[in-house]
């Protein structure tokens, strides 16, 4: 064992973990556990990819956070963007993403805390005339491909609702099996106090002949990353 | 015959004459069976890759006969936390009530455009109509509730409205109200309706939605939806208007799931909507989004006469996807338009006579009683039986239980006394055999090819509804199996 000890105080070492104490070897079934999970995050993150493309959307992969801007400003570049809306991040900061677009040439409206009507009405507007909004959901629900949004000031629900396009970001960690668990993930005092909306792929009807035809008031194309943290 | 007296606005037409036209009519049966086998490919499809199905729809079975068993608390519970969170409850014991307090809401505050999410229970109350007179401008947002509003119709299925008109019909109506260039392309329509309706909701002054689940435990209002009218509705205008049933108050925030999980299953064959909006409340501190102002009415119209029926209740289970419209042999033929009632096909003739009164009291007669809309419904409400418990009612004529009085008396009470010597007689072999024999000598000069299509008064009004196999002179047909069935047989074998 003490072969062992010394090899993971070395691997430790190379990663520049220093204030992690060796492990002892005693605990040493955990060492599996991390295997495991990112295992079920693999097959989570497939499973929501293979249905948000049923439901018509698109799915950019699974992605490290500097991959993940690389794509998005891709995406827009493609749409020959002019302006995009970019909501507040949650686990995923907004600002290098508004850079990275501001670079490529497009033009940023980043959405905050409004003061008053007139801000409301300026903000409508933009938002209704932007070419694409780039947002970060709270969850993704890998069963139907549904990404949940708890609506916030900085990160408004019309930003998956006026904007012809959305470019969205979800934590891979946050990619929940199914509905029930990530209602639970929300929780009840969120939803008694915030908007909360399911948005499962593009706004779509069924009116005329029961023939299936997107964008109807929502965004007619929604582009998904998976952000995986930590192995950029 | 005329069956129906007079309509009350809810309710119009002559369901015989309608029915007839309509069956008539095989341009509309093609579009009907089109449309509805279509939709039932893909309930099957999403169901058999959905092995919980089953177990999902027992809990939301079970869990909304618990609800609706202690309605009283969770209404009261659910008008409590709304508040808490700040909106305004208004309680609207039938649909005058209900249409007064948002006319009144209206004028009060000035609100000229009206903007609607799809919503049942506003066309139940006739809400258009009323906020039309009082000077408001009301457009429907959802696309087949746009179209059939454009044709001053109204929707004949509960959530596809449009489902009687073909992509030219609505190319051409588009071509002639919308001013544009015709065409029938489903894309093309789409996108014009696309446009002309997002410039009406980023002028709305009010948004009027229904509601699909109201949340006791934490005061929320669920709204499912796949275009986003709902969400837009909910979002842009300063004052918002739920108008909800008070059938639709479930306990708790986890229960909704099991809701989720098979509604959306049987309405469309989708495994979730595309949207599914949680609104609890105004627009809070800063927030760009959401009204100023929440109304919801909670709107009884019927719903607690319904209630105190133990037979009747269970079609307060009901959480109208309209899946038994479109597997019902009776609306695949004659489609929405023909019941004359707001809420048609099965679920509309169970519901109607009491949303609507003695207008709608023909609606229970108006099917085969085969059980496919049971096989059918997520919660498993049994339909045929409160179809026969309503007529049951219908005929006893004595109206009571919340029911209205028949409109014909006298008719039923015949009716009745016939059913009666009938099973009288069948109560007794020889009597059987001789009214058969009687039976097979009247129809016997009318038969035609093996059916007796017309007879004279007083028969006709048989002959008018269906064909009738001629009765046989000399008895059935030898039983095909042994010794067990002699028995049964002896009646009549000669």
């Amino acid at each position: 064992m003490g072969d062992f000890h010394k090899l993971i105080a070395n691997v430790r070492e190379a990663l520049e973990r220093h204030d992690v104490p060796a492990h002892n070897g005693a605990a040493g079934s955990a060492a599996t556990v991390p295997r495991t999970e990112a295992a079920r995050r693999v097959e989570l993150a497939s499973q929501f990819a293979r249905e948000l493309q049923a439901l018509g959307g698109h799915f950019l992969g699974t992605l490290s956070p500097r991959e993940t801007i690389a794509r998005i400003v891709e995406v827009a570049l493609a749409l020959k963007a002019h302006t995009a809306a970019v909501g507040a991040g949650i686990i995923n900061d907004s600002a290098p993403i508004a850079a990275a677009l501001e670079r490529a040439g497009i033009s940023v409206i980043r959405t905050t805390a409004i003061a008053d009507d007139q801000a409301r009405a300026e903000l409508r507007g933009n938002l209704a005339r932007c070419d694409l909004a780039v947002i970060e959901a709270d969850y993704g629900i890998a069963a139907t491909g549904t990404l949940a949004m708890v609506a916030t000031p900085e990160r408004p629900g019309s930003l998956t609702l006026l904007p012809p396009v959305n470019v969205m970001l979800v934590n891979v960690e946050r990619i929940l099996p199914d509905l029930a668990a990530a209602l639970a993930a929300i929780g009840a005092a969120t939803i008694a106090s915030h908007r909360v909306a399911l948005v499962s792929g593009p706004s779509r009807t069924a009116d005329i002949e029961k023939r299936i035809v997107l964008g109807v008031h929502g965004p007619r194309e929604i582009h998904v990353a998976a952000v995986w943290h930590g192995n950029d | 015959m005329r069956f129906l007296p007079k309509s009350n606005g809810a309710v119009e037409q002559d369901f015989f004459a309608a029915s007839e036209a309509a069956v008539a009519d095989t341009v509309l049966r093609g579009k009907l069976e089109n449309a509805t086998g279509r939709h039932l490919d893909h309930v099957a499809a999403t169901r058999a890759e959905f092995p919980a199905y089953e177990d999902e729809r027992d809990a939301s079975r079970r869990i909304k006969q618990d609800a609706i068993a202690r309605l009283d608390e969770l209404l009261v519970q659910l008008k409590e936390r709304l508040e808490g969170n700040g909106c305004r409850v208004f309680f609207a014991a039938d649909a005058a009530e209900a249409r007064k307090y948002i006319v009144g809401l209206a004028r009060e505050r000035g609100a000229r455009r009206v903007v609607k999410g799809k919503s049942m229970a506003t066309e139940e109350i006739m809400l258009n109509a009323a906020l039309a007179e009082a000077g408001c401008e009301v457009v429907e947002t959802d696309l087949g509730e746009y179209i059939v509003q454009l044709r001053g119709e109204r929707p004949s299925h509960i959530i596809t409205p449009a489902i009687h008109l073909s992509k030219e019909d609505i190319g051409t109506l588009f071509h002639e109200k919308l001013n544009i260039p015709y065409t029938s392309e489903p894309e093309a329509l789409t996108a014009v309706a696309r446009q002309r309706l997002r410039d009406t909701f980023l002028a709305a002054d009010m948004g009027v939605t229904g509601a699909n689940f109201a949340i006791a435990e934490t005061g929320t209002l669920v709204l499912v939806e796949n275009e986003g009218n709902g969400r837009m509705s909910s979002t842009l205008p300063e004052i918002f208007v739920a108008v909800m049933g008070i059938e639709k108050v479930i306990p708790a925030m986890a229960d909704l799931s099991h809701f989720l999980e098979v509604l959306a299953r049987t309405a469309t064959g989708q495994k979730l909507t595309t949207y599914t909006n949680f609104l609890s409340g105004p627009r809070r501190e800063g927030e760009a989004d959401g009204p100023r102002e929440v109304h919801v009415v909670m709107l009884d119209n019927g719903r607690s006469k319904m209630l105190a029926d133990p037979v009747l209740r269970e079609a307060l289970l009901c959480l109208r996807c309209g899946a038994c419209l479109n597997v019902c042999p009776i609306y695949r033929r004659i489609g929405g338009h023909a019941y004359g009632s707001t809420y048609p096909g099965p679920i509309g003739s169970i519901i109607s006579p009491s949303l609507f009164g003695a207008a709608a009291a023909h609606l229970p007669f108006a099917s085969t009683l085969c059980g496919a809309c049971r096989e059918i419904c997520p919660v498993k409400i049994d339909i045929p039986r409160i179809l026969l418990h309503l007529r049951w009612k219908e005929t006893a004529g004595n109206g009571d239980g919340g029911l209205p009085v028949p409109k014909w008396p006298r008719a039923a009470r015949r009716a009745r006394a016939g059913v009666e010597t009938f099973s009288r007689m069948a109560n007794h072999p020889l009597m059987i055999r001789i009214m058969g024999r009687l039976a097979a000598l009247v129809a016997w000069p009318f038969a035609r090819r093996g059916y007796v299509r017309w007879m004279p008064p007083p028969f006709s009004n048989w002959t008018r509804v269906r064909d009738f196999p001629v009765p046989r002179l000399r008895g059935r047909r030898k039983s095909s199996s042994a010794a067990g069935s002699k028995a049964a047989n002896r009646g009549t074998r000669t």
